[in-house]
């Protein structure tokens, strides 16, 4: 048996541990051991940090990293912009675990949680991790927007070519190649026109609904 | 009327086991400080009296006996450990019982405990000035070989990634050996270095295995001034085991070597040799175990205690005139602001100091990336 190993060789380091030091990162926690221990220990490791108390309602631009220490009196306490376009990953900091605390957790959108008392020992890894799976859930997010925009602009393309093929009376290829020709025309998608065919149409049918039910 | 009773202290150095021999050294690094400080009046007219244990090199032991000295010695500080997975088995039991753990090892980096105090140097207080050192002089192409675990691991992925921010550079592999190998362990390595001709080599052994793989480069034939052997952790205490000559122009980074030209250093060694005669082998972690001891004493002296709460901020900040320089306690981080050296083995198995910084350099054990050309990593050149 060979007992010399060769680890994994060409390791590069991962992108997530080389940013640390350009991470901005809000600690919105009293200034009590723990809340110094936190902003210590991100300082140790290299970040940006600024700390609130009372929690603020709005949180300069570009921050990556919120730690939010979701104790009883926050409760009532609105964090609208955790919910915003682009907001940073939340790292909640407990000191209960009943109920009511988990679930202004859940509300926050938390990536992670940390108990306290806070230990120096294993920040470095919630952080990477929760900012991690942050990134990964906005990426997916916007990778679910455009599909979704994709699909209804299937399907009214699908729509536009039914209508314009009882209209127009014409086969489901000309009829595609009509939208296509209207949208190189007018410089804009083949989605675009569709939507706007079936629109017109929706107008339309409901016109003559209105003249069919006077008469 | 003042408190005359006998202070405890706590030492946990290995003086059996893989790593006796750094292990034995730090234990004397240790033990010097205090006969240095009872012979001055010990602390305040308190004597200091260590209470120690051989951890045999086992980690488990380590913890077992660290909380032997916590519950039933009933000391406050501890001194010890070498590698991390012994300080990783301590730590646990100093801070629940909140006690203070001087460490005077070098070590991987990103940790930090607000129980213990680190003296050894850190990634960017070695690794930095020997990757730029090594490139420099024999170019870039390197052969990391390392003991199998965590400190090489770490040490290697910060080499493999300085090193490759040179032009023409290139990992050519990177091998790990038991911690007890033997030298039958490298030949397969052997082989394959003289296949792919690297300009050097990078070793994180560590421990007794460190004497076998110099004597199976001599063996090997290869030749140092063409492709030497580069380390972090290859003292004068390894090099005294290998045989004479073995070691020879082969290159480590540290921040002391024995042939340190000063006053202090030269004193330092010869109470030494006075107390322990001429087969001690003093080496960076001595040095490191003797530096810290007094830096323990002199904090006790302002904090009339050892409890952790008033020693603490008495050692944070504190400076002392180490064989190395004038070192100081980092008080954001708790380790220790150091002098980078190069050094080459000479024929007689001591260090040709080849570079050197002109100040300390502030410890950093949380950098991930590092880079080459920055100013701390330039050292001073004493001679090519």
């Amino acid at each position: 048996m060979d007992s010399v190993s060769n680890r994994g060789t060409l390791r590069a380091t991962p992108p997530q541990l080389k940013e640390l030091r350009t991470l901005k990162i809000a600690v919105i926690h009293p200034e009590d051991g723990d809340g110094r221990l936190l902003t210590q220990q991100l300082q140790r490791i290299g970040c940006l940090v600024q700390a609130f108390w009372p929690p603020v309602q709005a949180l300069p631009e570009g921050i990556d990293i919120a730690f939010v220490a979701v104790r009883p009196e926050i409760l009532n306490l609105q964090f609208d912009w955790t919910k915003r376009e682009g907001s940073p990953a939340v790292i909640a900091v407990v000191n209960y675990e009943n109920p009511t605390i988990v679930e202004a957790v859940l509300e926050l959108g938390a990536m992670a949680v940390l108990p306290s008392p806070i230990r120096s020992f294993g920040l470095m890894s919630v952080l990477v991790v929760a900012r991690e799976a942050h990134k990964e859930n906005r990426s997916l997010a916007r990778r679910l927007r455009k599909v979704e925009a994709k699909l209804l602009g299937v399907r009214h393309i699908a729509d536009a070519k039914a209508i314009l093929m009882t209209t127009h009376r014409v086969s489901e290829t000309e009829a595609y190649d009509l939208i296509r020709d209207q949208a190189m025309s007018k410089r804009v998608s083949t989605e675009e026109v569709a939507s706007a065919i079936v629109n017109a149409s929706e107008v339309l049918s409901l016109g003559r609904k209105k003249i069919e039910s006077k008469s | 009327m003042a408190n005359k009773d006998p202070i405890r202290i706590g030492i946990l150095y290995s003086e059996t086991g893989f790593t006796s021999t750094i292990g034995l050294s730090q234990l004397q690094g240790a033990l010097l400080a205090i006969q240095e400080i009872n012979e001055m009046g010990g602390v305040d007219g308190r004597e200091i009296v260590p209470v120690r244990y051989d951890p045999q090199s086992t980690p488990s032991r380590y913890a077992t006996l660290a909380e032997k000295l916590i519950v039933e010695d009933r000391v406050n500080v501890i001194f010890g450990c070498y590698m991390s997975s012994s300080r990783k088995a301590v730590i646990p039991v100093i801070e629940k019982w909140n006690k203070l753990l001087f460490y005077p090892t070098l070590y991987e980096g990103f940790e930090y405990s607000g129980n213990v105090i680190y003296t050894g140097a850190a990634p960017n207080q070695n690794s930095v000035q020997m990757a730029e050192f090594m490139t420099s002089n024999f170019g870039a192409r390197v052969y990391l070989i390392g003991s199998d675990y965590i400190y090489p691991y770490e040490s290697n992925r910060i080499m493999g990634e300085l090193v490759l921010q040179r032009p023409g550079s290139e990992k050519l592999a990177e091998r790990y050996v038991p911690l007890n190998a033997s030298e039958k362990d490298y030949g397969a390595i052997m082989d394959d270095i003289r296949d792919k001709r690297p300009d050097f080599i990078f070793s994180t052994v560590v421990g007794e295995s460190t004497a076998a793989l110099y004597r199976a480069y001599a063996d090997a034939g290869f030749e140092p001034r063409a492709m030497p052997i580069a380390s972090l952790t290859t003292s004068e205490a390894e090099i005294s085991q290998m045989g004479q000559g073995v070691a020879t122009g082969h290159y480590t980074s540290a921040p002391y070597f024995q042939s340190i030209d000063s006053d202090a250093n030269r004193q330092c060694l010869a109470r030494l040799r006075k107390h322990f005669g001429e087969g001690s082998v003093p080496n960076l972690c001595w040095e490191a175990s003797y530096f810290q001891t007094h830096i323990f004493a002199n904090a006790f002296r302002l904090a009339g205690s050892d409890g952790i709460a008033e020693l603490l901020p008495h050692i944070l900040g504190s400076e002392f005139d180490a064989p190395q320089g004038r070192v100081k306690i980092d008080p954001t981080n708790h380790h220790t602001c150091l002098y980078p050296r190069i050094g080459r083995v000479d024929a007689q198995g001591q260090f040709t100091i080849v570079r050197q910084a002109k100040r300390s350099v502030y410890p950093d054990p949380y950098l991930v990336t590092h880079s080459l050309g920055d100013w701390t990593a330039k050292l001073d050149a004493l001679e090519r």
